[in-house]
């Protein structure tokens, strides 16, 4: 809640008919377009205070992070130093064939080691993805690492992972937007959006 | 490559203690599992490696020159791994192998016999004489394993660099002393070229789909896999109830258990009969061991994680995209 006793979160169910065709399968707004931009104004400033004149390496996660990293940059009144990253996502598995392991498709064009390193992304939701990218940058030694979110979906960890800056605690639904994708659409999407069942594949049960 | 070697009584928690230290690191970790796993891909026979286990090869191996041999390829396959990974190695003479080998620590893991007595009646559901005689017997043929191979004494406390007496530690304080005294002597250095693609050691692609016992877990398992998460499957079986004689009546192993995290996994993906029987033991097993972090998957949770990566197979792109984009 903030002060001006509005709620980050909506709960009320926005009817499929109600919405344009680009997002007809967004059945509920979870974080609007506003609260998106109050929160991550605070935290950049929190950021900010946090490294002072350190020179931080801002990480982004591709492309989960894209936008939240844009946005983020922007209320950090410091200077700072940004690069990005990505890594493969699981892809399932095919008879006969082996599924492979996680791997680096994009590595940092800065070297890391004795740097303040800044890891943002979109979203954690079982840890495993920023838990493979946080002990990758571990070993390279840098001075320090630390985790930035905007949305933290704790009910689902499988990974511990150490969360510095969270943007918003999010309850177990399937979000997208604000460069959160399903299926590398609904990244455009200015509000974070709760995604049909229809559209997951999770209606059946 | 670095080499951590973890001697340990029985009973003394070595191998959860190792099992942690080789996932913080990101270590291989060779135990017997590894190794038969290991046997099987190199295509060695069951007769090359039948007398090869720790246990087994005390009594055996001390007279015939054939089964020397055999005992003397284990220390083989190890020493070859070593070449190209960092390892934790738990037992199997891992203090001998590498005795004076630089870049290696030597940890032995202790604890009173009335600790260790404790821990094999709880993990193995025996009565107090049983777990006496169960330990003493392990320990005597380990203790035969070393000698025979390489003509030690392995309660020797000059062959370690670090004993941990774990009465007072916690499996958690041991994992911080071990890391602590890798650090010390600089074990942890990661070639650039392992950063980029490798970190984490590969997890062996090929695995028995028999070892699982349905489709989500074996879906489940390949997640870990992927993200490079270490796991063992059902490796530990928790007695719920016991009866005056310390029958066990009823027990409980949940499907996974990633030592990185400290934190058991059930996967619960069949009909609600089932699922509330799940749960209950579950709720048992909380009561009884407070101390075990355990997460259960139901249906849906298992569905979601799908989801994210648009793997349900109903789920069409017709479903998904927008109708008006072409």
């Amino acid at each position: 809640m903030y002060s001006d006793g509005s709620s980050p979160i909506h709960g009320r169910w926005k009817k499929t008919h109600m919405l344009s065709r680009f997002d007809q399968y967004i059945v509920e707004v979870l974080i609007t377009q506003d609260a998106i931009a109050r929160r991550v104004a605070e935290m950049g400033r929190e950021v900010a205070a946090t490294y002072g004149n350190s020179l931080p390496l801002l990480v982004g996660v591709l492309k989960g992070s894209a936008l939240f990293m844009a946005d983020l940059i922007r209320h950090m009144d410091i200077p700072l130093e940004m690069d990005f990253m990505a890594v493969a996502s699981y892809a399932g598995h095919e008879p006969g064939q082996s599924s492979g392991a996680v791997r680096i498709t994009k590595d940092l064009d800065h070297v890391i080691e004795g740097r303040e390193v800044l890891l943002v992304e979109g979203i954690v939701d079982t840890g495993m993805t920023s838990g493979y990218i946080l002990r990758n940058l571990k070993a390279r030694q840098p001075r320090s690492i630390r985790l930035c979110t905007l949305l933290d979906k704790p009910a689902r960890r499988i990974v511990k992972v150490p969360v510095a800056f969270r943007g918003f605690e999010i309850p177990d639904r399937f979000v997208v937007g604000y460069g959160l994708d399903f299926q590398q659409l609904y990244r455009n999407l200015p509000y974070i959006g709760v995604l049909s069942g229809e559209a997951t594949g999770l209606a059946r049960d | 490559m670095a080499v951590i070697t973890i001697s340990r009584e029985p009973g003394a928690l070595g191998e959860e203690v190792a099992a942690r230290v080789a996932g913080l690191l990101g270590f291989l970790l060779v135990d017997r599992g590894f190794l038969a796993r290991f046997r099987q891909e190199a295509d060695l026979g069951e007769a090359d490696v039948a007398g090869v286990d720790e246990a087994n090869l005390g009594e055996e191996c001390g007279s015939d020159p054939e089964s020397e041999d055999c005992a003397k390829l284990r220390p083989d396959l190890i020493a070859r791994l070593a070449g190209d990974h960092d390892l934790v190695v738990i037992g199997g003479g891992g203090q001998g192998l590498f005795q004076n080998r630089p870049g290696t620590l030597h940890v032995r893991i202790v604890a009173s016999r009335r600790f260790r007595v404790g821990q094999a009646r709880s993990h193995r559901g025996l009565t107090a004489r049983e777990a006496r005689r169960y330990i003493m017997d392990l320990e005597a043929r380990r203790s035969r394993y070393v000698r025979f191979l390489y003509r030690m004494n392995w309660a020797d406390p000059s062959l370690y660099d670090l004993t941990l007496r774990m009465d007072r530690l916690s499996i958690e304080q041991a994992l911080n002393l071990i890391v602590a005294a890798a650090d010390e002597m600089r074990l942890r250095q990661v070639p650039r070229r392992l950063i980029v693609e490798n970190l984490l050691p590969e997890i062996e692609k090929r695995r028995s789909s028999a070892r699982f016992a349905n489709d989500t877990e074996r879906e489940f398992a390949r997640f870990l896999e992927f993200y490079r998460i270490p796991y063992q499957y059902e490796p530990r079986t928790f007695p719920l109830e016991v009866d005056a004689n310390g029958k066990v009546l009823e027990a409980f192993a949940p499907d996974f258990y990633l030592p990185e995290q400290d934190l058991f996994i059930e996967l619960t993906t069949m009909k609600q009969s089932l699922v509330t029987r799940k749960n209950r033991k579950i709720r048992k097993l909380r009561r009884l061991h407070p101390e075990v972090n355990i997460r259960i998957f139901y249906q849906r949770d298992f569905y979601n994680l799908l989801a994210k990566y648009g793997l349900l197979k109903e789920t069409s792109d017709k479903n998904v995209r927008p109708p008006d984009r072409e």
